[in-house]
């Protein structure tokens, strides 16, 4: 069919398209809406020996912190830091450098395929993508109440467009679960913050301008919430103040590297954090000369010297240098939080920054301007029930693995398998992907669009974008087109959107009017300029202030911890720099020395050098942990900076799946963590005792620290 | 076109930032294709980690605290690796006035490792391969070293050569902070800055005059172009 063109009509549409070019210069590998180019005009990501830049966001932990990748020939290069995003201003972490080696892995799903899950004697077989959809499609016309849907922290598109889809369908709104989130103990801060301040968000500690910090159990730097921000502020609060270098003092039974580079380390007894942040907020009102509310009174100084170990006279000390600070600050996470107290410890820090008065003020707190999605525990163990009692007919899961990530003591695997339909979005062959039916692979993050909005670490109102930096791979698809396709398929109209280009598009189109830095007269516009500054914020810093209206007269019962008995320990695990464990297939994650005790590639447990040796262990003496869970084995590393009574074993290792460099690695702590939570539903573990048993095995770890001049020895 | 002036690239490392999070050392390794040599390798001491942070326990628990410290190739103005050279691999670059390796010449004596005082040289055992499509993310920018050749960080001088060449092309100078090694580039905590030592007014330089500066090993008369700034106590500084 050949159609006649005026001139005039040519000259007209000539000119729309250079204008269409001219506005496209965010359009990247995977631009749905493609303008034809002569060929003189080669598409910038072809052309030869030039490098091209993408903006998009970090997905390997839920922070969201922006990225620049750099890419020739259409591979993707390097990763660098985005120097405008709010959250981390250019820099990036070690799990955000290495995410190419996630792209690029050779261990990836590369086609939807259908597993003999319930008949091993069933050859699993690839699948296409219309036969993939008509599954999903078949799947949402179950009866909506036994539909269910678990998903990770990011990205947060997809978890709009599943609540959306649950509300069309009528079935029960996703869940969200990550280990890494637990071990910092989210829930629980989400929902102090609610219960004191009225809105579930995250708070904001403004940690660059504060001059006295009590931290308790917040990894900042390494694990907790956003930490690229709270290190790039902990730079600030040292060496930025020209009057004075800001004091950090952290309580917390094993050192972090937080706490390792604290000005102070105080090893209180692990459970007993409530106590001590009682304790200090009754003696900072009466030296702030103000009266001591109700709620801080539960427990006596002496009770709480008795209970955390810590002497009357340093708890005054602390409480002085607290109380006499010009901008003093408390902040608290991780292993403060994930205990039977947690909900007390929270709610009593944040009535400390309170009492100080520091609350919307420099160096104090503020809250996070976008809600937060809580990941509990608790309804995880609901979910599960539901499985177990064949409530559940088929499940969806995308960007987590709860046979790994959850605590095997909750029963999650026996409860997989009384599901008959388990489909599984994954990227990667990790645990739970080996036991579902279906596998129909998400791009990875660098070959997809999204956005996080949910983003802990930003001084200001932000979406952050991400995109397609190199064309996909492999014959995977967006799970957002996937669900939409089956949503149309399955003969409903369940959703308004095309695909999810669309999807995001009209889900940012109300920021088009919300005073950002950028905006545009129309959404093809704005989309171009969101993709290429990599998502949209205010220009100037600015959070919600928590306004407190009256304290509770009690933050909740207080359960003293129980002290081991006589040959066990307390027991805890801690996210590193693999974070919840999805950055173990990562080699250069593997190969990277852990900050304190400088192993690589394996677990290791962390023993006080005295403990030790009274047990008569050596280093890379191979033991045997042991609660009333499970038990896991691991090599000894006497860590100098660790209670005596306590034992620790970092979290992330110990995989039977996910790849060569993952599996058959250390030891999942997982396994033998409690399945308990605390009063805000979150993983409640600090306080579990464990046995330890030498098992007479060496197996030697890869440190890159020589022991000469630690111990005397090699 | 003004006459160029050349610059002398220098590294500040402030201790009192730093937090030994090691996000630099993975930086440097995947701009620079440096491989990674898995678990029973890195046993043996041989791992190929061009910065490394050193980690020291100080005190006795509770007052335990380790201190941190990134070592990197220090660049020495009279470094003791280049004159035991034999094939005059381990060479000073002229216009960049640092240290630099030439692979190909290289033969892998290992006498500079043996002379460095900094142990900032690495080696290559064997050849380390990466399994495809693993490979597509190697920078093109940089040599990819196989068995037998030392190696050793290069202030990331493919950088350092980018920049200088973009600033020429638009007829000006190098802007301060313009050009940036990887390390530098992601330094969390903004402990890392790089930048022209000659310039007085370069943020590098008003850091490595500070009064807690001090040179790593500073005896041995190797005029290292990295500053470290020491960490200060409670109410130093």
């Amino acid at each position: 069919m050949s159609e006649k063109i005026s001139r005039r009509d040519f000259l007209k549409l000539t000119a729309m398209g250079a204008a269409t070019t001219a506005v496209m210069t965010g359009c990247g590998p995977m631009s749905r809406y493609v303008v034809r180019r002569p060929y003189t005009q080669m598409p910038e990501y072809n052309q030869t020996g030039e490098s091209t830049y993408y903006a998009s966001t970090c997905r390997e932990c839920p922070a969201g912190c922006g990225i620049i990748v750099r890419t020739r020939e259409g591979r993707a290069l390097t990763i660098e830091g985005n120097p405008n995003h709010p959250v981390n201003r250019g820099r990036l972490c070690a799990r955000g450098l290495t995410a190419q080696q996630g792209l690029y892995n050779p261990d990836r799903i590369r086609a939807p395929r259908f597993q003999g899950r319930s008949n091993p004697a069933t050859p699993g077989r690839d699948l296409t993508w219309d036969e993939a959809v008509q599954v999903v499609a078949t799947a949402l016309q179950k009866p909506p109440q036994r539909i269910a849907f678990l998903l990770g922290l990011a990205p947060d598109h997809l978890y709009d467009l599943v609540s959306e889809l649950t509300q069309a369908l009528g079935a029960p709104p996703p869940l969200r679960y990550n280990a890494l989130a637990a071990l910092e103990g989210r829930t629980t801060l989400i929902e102090a913050v609610r219960r004191l301040f009225g809105s579930p968000a995250l708070p904001y500690f403004d940690l660059a301008q504060a001059e006295v910090t009590l931290a308790f159990g917040a990894d900042f730097l390494q694990s907790w919430l956003s930490p690229v921000t709270y290190t790039r502020a902990y730079g600030a609060m040292r060496q930025g103040n020209p009057r004075r270098r800001g004091e950090l003092i952290v309580f917390e039974p094993r050192q972090s590297l937080t706490a390792g580079n604290a000005d102070r380390w105080v090893p209180i007894v692990p459970g007993s954090e409530a106590h001590v942040v009682l304790a200090l907020g009754q003696r900072v009102a009466e030296l702030r000369g103000l009266p001591v509310p109700e709620a801080f009174r539960a427990v006596r100084p002496e009770e709480a010297a008795q209970v955390s170990g810590l002497p009357l006279e340093q708890l005054e000390t602390l409480a002085q240098t607290f109380a006499t600070a010009t901008r003093p600050l408390a902040l608290v996470g991780g292993s403060a939080l994930t205990q039977p107290n947690g909900l007390v410890t929270a709610q009593a820090v944040l009535a400390l920054n309170a009492l100080v008065g520091n609350l919307g003020q420099p160096g104090g707190v503020f809250l996070s301007a976008a809600a937060a999605t809580p990941t509990p525990l608790a309804e995880v163990k609901a979910l599960v029930e539901r499985m177990q009692a064949g409530e559940v007919d088929v499940l969806f899961i995308h960007g987590v693995n709860p046979l790994f990530e959850v605590p095997a003591a909750l029963g999650f695997e026996a409860a997989l398998a009384r599901v008959p339909l388990v489909i599984n979005f994954a990227a990667f062959p990790d645990e739970t992907a080996l036991k579902s039916d279906y596998l129909f692979p998400d791009h990875s993050p660098l070959e997809s669009f999204g956005y996080q909005r949910s983003l802990a670490g930003s001084d200001r109102p932000a979406w952050s974008a991400l995109q397609p930096v190199v064309v996909p791979l492999y014959d995977t698809r967006a799970t957002v087109d996937v669900l939409l396709a089956a949503a149309q398929a399955s003969g409903q109209a369940l959703l308004p959107y095309r695909d999810e280009v669309d999807f995001i598009q009209q889900k940012i189109l109300p920021l088009i009017n919300a005073g950002g830095f950028y905006t545009a007269p129309e959404i093809l516009t704005f989309w171009s300029r969101w993709l290429q500054h990599g998502g949209w914020w205010t220009p100037a810093a600015g959070l919600p202030t928590p306004t407190l209206e009256r304290l509770p007269a009690s933050f909740g019962t207080l359960t003293p911890p129980t002290p081991p008995a006589e040959g066990a320990f307390y027991l805890l695990t801690y996210a590193n720099h693999l974070g919840d464990g999805s950055g173990a297939n990562r080699p250069w994650l593997q190969e990277l020395p852990d900050a304190m005790t400088t192993v690589t590639w394996n677990s290791w447990v962390e023993i006080h050098p005295r403990t030790a040796e009274e047990l008569g262990l050596k280093d890379d003496d191979v033991v045997r942990i042991t609660t009333p869970y499970g038990s896991v084995e691991a090599s000894v590393y006497r860590y100098p900076a660790i209670r005596p009574d306590t034992l620790a074993i970092p979290f992330g290792q110990g995989h039977t799946a996910l790849g060569r460099w993952a599996e058959g690695r250390g030891c999942n702590p997982a396994q033998v963590l409690p399945a308990g939570h605390n009063a805000a539903g979150d993983l409640a573990f600090i306080g579990t005792t464990a046995t330890l048993t030498p098992t007479g095995r060496r197996r030697p770890l890869a440190r890159v620290e020589s022991k000469e001049g630690v111990y005397g020895e090699h | 076109m003004a006459e160029e002036r050349p610059a002398k690239w220098g590294l500040v490392v402030d201790l009192d930032r730093c937090t030994g999070c090691n996000a630099c050392i993975v930086a440097c390794a995947l701009e620079n294709n440096v491989p990674f040599v898995g678990e029973d390798e890195v046993a043996y001491g041989r791992a190929l980690y061009w910065i490394r942070t050193q980690r020291y326990w100080e005190g006795e628990y509770p007052e335990v605290t380790p201190t941190f410290q990134p070592v990197m190739c220090q660049q020495c103005g009279n470094a003791p690796c280049e004159p035991v050279c034999p094939v005059y691999a381990s060479v000073h670059s002229e216009e960049e006035q640092i240290n630099l390796a030439v692979y190909n010449r290289c033969v892998g004596t290992r006498y500079c490792a043996n002379n460095c005082p900094y142990f900032a040289r690495v080696f290559n055992w064997f050849d380390y391969e990466l399994p495809e499509p693993m490979r597509s993310y190697l920078n093109p920018d940089v040599t990819v070293r196989r068995r037998g050749v030392m190696e050793k960080c290069t202030f990331c001088v493919q950088r350092i050569v980018r920049g200088r060449q973009k600033a020429r092309a638009e007829g000006r100078e190098l802007r301060d902070g313009e050009v940036q090694p990887a390390c530098v580039q992601a330094c969390p905590a903004e402990a890392l800055v790089f930048g022209d030592l000659s310039d007085p007014e370069s943020r590098v330089s008003q850091l490595a005059r500070s009064q807690r500066r001090y040179h790593l090993l500073e005896a041995l008369g190797t005029l290292p172009r990295v500053t470290y700034l020491k960490g200060v106590g409670n109410h130093g500084g």
